[in-house]
């Protein structure tokens, strides 16, 4: 079914397709790099935000613990009776992150604090050599705050000394125990899943894990081996109170997934620590994805769009084509069909041209034929002299060409009348058995002189037709004289009617030489006679029964003939049956 | 009756013997005295001898009747086949052939005429209704002699008949 151009098409539009597709991949693919960067971008950025506001909520938290601590210190009525027990106690509720608060006098001895099981009452720095930072704010004045570690109550965390003066003397320090602890509750809250914070100090020490991976008071850059540089190069950069992003390649992982890490400095009094956000890579990757899912749910979409609309359009040129050809085809075959009708026309007319040159021939030819004859008696008898017998010869044979003449002018008329369908029918209602009487008394001489005898069988009493008179008695004169001409002596005819359903059918038949199977579909034409020698001398120009013919048809019958060689012929005739309603000339004019 | 031998036996008898009569000869060829007179009748008619080919009885009879009283002796034929046989045996002086005939037509006639050695030299002159140059044309390339269309003038035709006796009676 596809021929050649059809295929063409199809190729085409696949090709077409096909660059379409390929090139919304290759732009995809283009666009995937610089996508996945400002992705990566973007959510590194948003993992800083969230960096920075944990540790500056985390500063924020411990600078304002301290400072409690601070405000505390700094009483303008120096170190209070019960000595800060019920400051302790207030701020400690209120920080939530003191593991425990305690006052260490001018001594270096612990006398007081809360909450009071944790406090180790009369424990001296001296005698324990955990002088060095009670010294160090005696002498500077200044909050100090150890890094945090394993503490001799088996806590983790840092020491927050806060010296108090009392009028320029130094009276002890505020001590409290920040726990590590504490810190994390704190960042329970705002972290998710996927993201797990750490914490290192200055040292580039662990201070805090989430993830558990890494020991606090380790050392992270014994995690980090030597080529690992893009890792190296974030915890250089978080040691140096620095804040950005960075990422670098997960050994752990058999992906090459990446590990990014947002960071930002922590700054607490005199600690300066980073706090690390780290997420893998697969995170970014997942948004992608969920952002390229959508995509290509939207572009595939599209493109099945574009396909369906394009297989419609293809389908509908395809159709358009098809019934392009079929109208097309149609109309050749329509043409074909004119043209063929338009020659077979042509062709008739050409025939009927030649019957109509050949009707004038033949016209002219039997019209001179008397003429001659006629001529040539009347000039010798002009010049010659003669016999009487040769003038009355001569002069009887004018006078039976004249007669041969005007009959065969009156037949010419006849034949073209009926031809042109001007013929006049006087129709009425007659009398078959009168009609058929009158035609007797014509030709009843030639039939005597032939010894034929003619047989009427009419039923009684004689039919009624519907004819025209003059013009059926011609027909019957016709019919009759032809039997007569062409039987032989002693011959004879008969001439019978007989009533139909509708019609009366009137057969006139003879037992004379009969017609020739070959002549008998011809013997109705104009000018037919067969030529045989017998009838050439008879003279007639062959017009009788196609006249005949053309008046019983004009008065609503039909005519035809049965004939045998050498037994005889039996023309047959019908006619209206008479009626008392068709008393007026209706049939005028018909053919 | 094989005239070709009786004619030339018959004319031997009377040079050899100018009186003779008609029973004589009869009796020494030993045939009827009436085919002997006929014979002599047929050969010492001296007239010239006209066939006319036309399958119209009345016309034939009243050219016959006209051509006869101009003192010819007219033969008639009235159709092609019988034309070509008269011709043979009539030995015609000249032959006034029709067209229009039924079977053989007037130019098929001339046609075998003219191919026929005992005929070849017979003039022939067509007579015919159809006037057109064609037919014409055609009747003069088939051989004939002379042309008239009908209906014709008597005094024409007879001339025309005497010209062409003249031409070939030298």
């Amino acid at each position: 079914m596809l021929d050649k151009k059809s295929r063409w098409n199809l190729i085409v539009f696949a090709v077409i397709v096909l660059l379409l597709i390929g090139s919304i991949v290759f732009f995809w693919m283009r666009a995937n790099v610089e996508v996945r960067s400002i992705v990566e971008d973007q959510y590194q950025n948003q993992q800083l935000i969230l960096t920075q506001y944990i540790s500056s909520s985390l500063e924020e938290l411990l600078n304002e613990r301290v400072l409690l601590l601070e405000v505390m210190a700094r009483n303008e009525q120096g170190v209070p009776e019960d000595l800060f027990v019920s400051d302790f106690e207030t701020i400690y509720k209120a920080a939530e992150i003191y593991h425990v608060l305690e006052f260490i006098n001018a001594n270096g001895t612990v006398v007081s604090g809360y909450p009071s099981e944790n406090v180790p009452y009369g424990y001296n720095l001296h005698e324990n050599n955990n002088e060095w930072a009670f010294e160090e704010v005696r002498r500077t004045g200044e909050v100090y705050i150890s890094e945090p570690r394993m503490t001799m109550e088996g806590i983790y965390g840092s020491f927050v000394w806060v010296p108090v003066f009392e009028d320029g003397e130094f009276r002890g320090t505020i001590f409290g125990i920040v726990s590590d602890e504490n810190i994390i509750r704190q960042f329970d809250a705002t972290s998710n899943s996927s993201n797990s914070v750490y914490l290192l100090n200055s040292e580039g020490e662990i201070i805090y894990d989430q993830s558990g991976t890494y020991e606090k008071g380790t050392d992270y850059f014994d995690y980090i081996s030597g080529y690992e540089v893009e890792r190296l190069d974030i915890v250089q950069a978080q040691i140096s109170g620095q804040e950005g992003n960075g990422k670098y390649p997960d050994t752990g992982s058999d992906q090459g997934q990446d590990i990014l890490i947002s960071y930002s400095p922590v700054s607490w009094y005199n600690k300066n620590w980073s706090l690390g956000l780290t997420s893998p890579g697969s995170a970014v990757d997942r948004l992608i994805v969920s952002v390229y899912v959508k995509l290509f749910t939207v572009a595939g979409l599209s493109v099945l769009f574009i396909l369906f609309l394009g297989s419609q359009v293809y389908f509908i040129l395809l159709n358009w084509n098809r019934s392009l050809e079929d109208e097309v085809e149609k109309k050749t075959h329509e043409l074909k069909q004119s043209n063929e009708s338009l020659i077979a026309a042509n062709l008739k007319l050409k025939e009927l041209d030649r019957l109509k040159t050949e009707f004038l021939s033949m016209v002219s030819h039997e019209l001179k034929t008397p003429l001659t004859a006629m001529k040539t008696s009347s000039e010798f008898l002009l010049e010659e002299k003669c016999d009487q017998d040769t003038r009355k010869q001569m002069l009887s044979l004018i006078n039976r060409n004249v007669d041969r003449q005007a009959r065969m002018v009156d037949d010419l008329l006849d034949i073209s009348r009926i031809e042109s369908n001007r013929m006049n029918f006087e129709m009425e209602n007659i009398n078959l058995g009168e009609a058929l009487d009158h035609s007797l008394e014509n030709i009843s001489k030639p039939a005597r002189d032939k010894d034929i005898d003619i047989k009427v069988n009419m039923p009684v009493p004689a039919p009624k037709v519907y004819a025209d008179k003059d013009k059926l008695i011609q027909v019957f004169v016709n019919l009759l004289s032809n039997a007569v001409k062409f039987t032989p002596v002693g011959g004879e005819i008969s001439v019978s009617a007989k009533e139909l359903a509708r019609k009366i059918e009137v057969s006139v038949s003879d037992n004379g030489i009969g017609i020739d199977p070959d002549n008998l579909e011809h013997i109705f034409d104009k000018f037919y006679q067969i030529d045989s020698t017998s009838t050439r001398k008879v003279g007639g120009c062959g017009l009788g029964l196609a006249i005949s013919k053309g008046i019983v048809e004009g008065m609503g019958g039909s005519i035809r003939v049965e004939s045998e060689t050498d037994k005889g012929s039996t023309f047959i005739f019908t006619l209206q049956k008479a009626d008392h309603d068709q008393n007026n000339n209706d049939l005028n004019n018909r053919e | 009756m094989d005239t070709e031998n009786i004619d030339p036996k018959i004319l031997a008898l009377m040079e050899e013997n100018p009186g003779i009569s008609t029973a004589e000869i009869a009796s020494s060829l030993d045939l009827d005295e009436s085919i002997v007179q006929q014979r002599i009748d047929f050969l010492s008619d001296t007239r010239e001898k006209l066939l006319i080919v036309d399958e119209e009885l009345d016309a034939l009879t009243a050219l016959r009747v006209a051509l006869e009283s101009e003192g010819y002796n007219v033969v008639v034929a009235l159709d092609g086949f019988e034309g070509l046989e008269k011709a043979k045996t009539e030995k015609p002086d000249a032959i006034l052939l029709d067209i229009m005939m039924p079977g053989m037509d007037g130019f098929e006639v001339c046609k075998r005429l003219k191919s026929d050695p005992s005929t070849r030299h017979i003039p022939v002159i067509m007579l015919t209704a159809k006037g057109e140059t064609d037919d014409k044309v055609e009747g003069l390339e088939l051989g004939a002699d002379d042309y008239v269309t009908k209906p014709f003038n008597l005094k024409e035709l007879k001339a025309r008949i005497r010209t062409v006796l003249r031409r070939t009676s030298f």
